[in-house]
């Protein structure tokens, strides 16, 4: 469960974040949707205890971002929007460095990494250096590093981003898993078929502020156009600027 | 801790992998010795060679002057005589360094009592050794001629100390072994050098190249503490400059029986006791190193800005030794609170094996240990701020 209520932040004299405010139910995948530099990721820097908001309050599993950053870690598994993997460890060190962050005890995680590498089809590449991978290597990677401690609450920052088709489906269907194992699955991205292909809700993002909170459907029916990309863009207050 | 541990060790294992931070770690490390000690050998080779070495030069018109020939030839000389009509071809052509040239009417002008000139050819745009050959060949022509003319005076009845109412003497107390000494005195400068080029590109890596990679942003969601994070890097940073010292002490100690000290009679040996008094000297000064580079590659945005940042701060722990050089400053208390320096002036008194005080050696290891902590203090500061995600 994310809970975000009423959101601001600055940087400097810009205002990233104007008052946002969402929740992220368990066994749900929400999409957090807006064009670049709405403020989706700093929402997610937010929620992820790596930036304070200025005013408002975002918990995850009740717990105050701010108040207990430490506990709220524990809860979450980030896949940032460049992989960020080190390039002179091989994959599975890779994971097995961010399970030892996570204090997992080392027989248990070794299992762990075993189970992820089955899940996720990393068998062929996972013991290689990381610095000749494929984007879509190294996205699996990164994304088995972000579960490896097996977290409640997922947030995605445009995974599909540079990935092929087959990549991509790969990465939908691991995706939908997640929810249907009961996880928080919160997902960033500026790509409507994305979004319309695998999320329950959509939190519609311009400005820095809320602009559509509901479900897909709802969304086609409130901006009175069938076509979502029209919908998307009428939304997020992008068709003045059009 | 198991943080600091996690870190750590993904730190060394990463860096160990890196061809660039081995090179630029261990290459002065073990190549600074070997190059310290050629540069001894070829001094010393060349002090004790230019105290006794003859006088090397060729002569033109020799027959003209017998006497002073035979002069000359009795003093430390190697004299070829050759023929030529242009003698300073001899010289352009490289075939002598050092010409002779005596004219045909030597003799006659001799016998009249005139002054003769006579002509030395030589490239002052060469160095080597034709220098010294000119001024030790000089020096035999002026005391000859001061010979001659002295005889003359003395035949004409008068004081030959009339002519030369001032003379001067020459007496150089650089002996050998005291050109080496200057030499050995920059050893613990090349120390505390090796100490920060150590933990140059780890500081680097582990900082501003995590950023550029954006493994930093992944790193900081992970539930550790920043202080457990940032002293996890900088362990590893000190690990390497204390591996970079230790591989520096190895090569300087295979390398120091090569100097052959024993033929300007000096008595120069390092002992394995003399290196680990050294290296535990220098272990505040390592931790000092890797928490100045960490925390001024914090503040770089990208791998190449930091660079250029730790390349100038590799600099500052010189200007001490280069100020405490000119000041000629002596061991005291008051040095000891400054950082390198105290550790590069303990680090001499040891290699002179002159032993040291156990106060000093504590009070710079404390005083250094403080301003490490202050400093590894900061670089956590720094992490707990928003912007280190830049």
């Amino acid at each position: 469960m994310i809970e975000v209520d009423g959101l601001v932040k600055h940087y400097g004299p810009v205002e990233a974040v104007r008052g946002i405010s969402f929740e992220a139910a368990d066994g749900k995948i929400t999409a957090l949707l807006g064009p670049n530099g709405a403020g989706k990721s700093t929402t997610l820097r937010i929620l992820s205890t790596v930036a304070a908001p200025d005013q408002g309050r975002a918990c995850i599993a009740h717990i105050d971002v701010l108040e207990d950053p430490m506990s709220v870690r524990r809860q979450i598994g980030v896949l940032p929007h460049n992989s960020g993997l080190y390039q002179r460890l091989t994959g599975v060190e890779n994971i097995r460095y961010f399970g030892r962050l996570q204090n997992l005890a080392p027989q248990h995680l070794e299992t762990r990494i075993d189970q992820l590498v089955d899940q996720l089809d990393m068998h062929d590449f996972c013991h290689r250096r990381t610095a000749g991978y494929s984007q879509g290597q190294k996205v699996k990677v990164a994304l088995a590093r972000a579960l490896v401690h097996d977290p409640q609450h997922i947030m995605l920052d445009e995974p599909t981003n540079g990935l092929d088709v087959m990549a991509t489906r790969a990465l939908r269907d691991i995706i939908l898993g997640l929810k249907q194992a009961g996880k928080c699955v919160l997902f960033s991205s500026h790509i409507m078929q994305e979004v319309d292909a695998l999320c329950d809700n959509v939190v519609v993002i311009g400005a820095g502020e809320v602009k559509f909170d509901g479900a897909i459907g709802a969304l086609r029916d409130h901006a009175g156009t069938q076509d979502l990309e029209d919908a998307f863009v009428q939304m997020a207050g992008l068709g003045a600027a059009s | 801790m198991n943080g600091l541990r996690v870190v750590f060790a993904k730190e060394m294992i990463d860096n160990l992998r890196d061809r660039r931070t081995l090179l630029s770690s261990f290459s002065v490390s073990i190549l600074g010795p070997i190059f310290f000690v050629g540069l001894m050998v070829f001094v010393m080779e060349r002090a004790l060679g230019e105290s006794d070495s003859a006088a090397k030069f060729a002569v033109v018109g020799a027959e003209y002057a017998p006497q002073l020939m035979q002069y000359l030839e009795q003093q430390n000389t190697e004299i070829t005589t050759v023929q030529a009509d242009d003698p300073r071809e001899l010289v352009t052509r490289g075939e002598h360094e050092l010409v002779l040239v005596i004219n045909p009417d030597y003799a006659e002008r001799y016998q009249q009592g005139n002054m003769n000139t006579l002509i030395l050819v030589h490239d002052s745009s060469e160095l080597s050794s034709g220098r010294r050959n000119l001024s030790q060949l000089r020096s035999y022509i002026n005391r000859y001629g001061r010979t001659v003319g002295q005889l003359r005076l003395w035949l004409r009845g008068l004081d030959p100390s009339l002519s030369a109412p001032i003379t001067t003497q020459e007496l150089d107390v650089a002996s050998p072994a005291a050109r080496a000494l200057t030499i050995l005195a920059s050893l613990p400068y090349f120390m505390v050098l090796v100490i920060f080029m150590g933990g140059f590109y780890l500081a680097i890596d582990t900082t501003a190249g995590e950023r550029e990679h954006g493994s930093l942003e992944p790193l900081l969601i992970q539930p550790i503490t920043r202080a457990h994070l940032v002293l996890g890097k900088v362990a590893a940073t000190s690990v390497f400059g204390l591996l970079s010292l230790m591989v520096f002490l190895i090569s300087l100690y295979l390398a120091v029986p090569f100097v052959p000290f024993e033929r300007v009679g000096m008595a120069l040996e390092i002992s394995i006791g003399q290196l680990t008094q050294i290296l535990l000297l220098s272990v505040p000064l390592i931790v000092f190193a890797a928490a100045l580079l960490t925390v001024v590659a914090s503040f770089a945005k990208s791998y190449k800005e930091a660079q250029t940042y730790l390349t100038i701060v590799i600099l500052v722990p010189t200007l001490p030794l280069i100020l405490a050089q000119l000041m000629s400053l002596e061991t005291s208390l008051k040095i000891m609170a400054v950082p390198s320096l105290s550790q590069a002036t303990l680090m001499s008194d040891i290699i002179k094996g002159d032993g040291f005080e156990w106060t000093l050696v504590l009070v710079s290891m404390l005083t250094t240990v403080a301003y490490a902590s202050a400093l590894a203090w900061l670089a956590v500061v720094l992490y707990r701020r928003e912007r280190i995600l830049g």
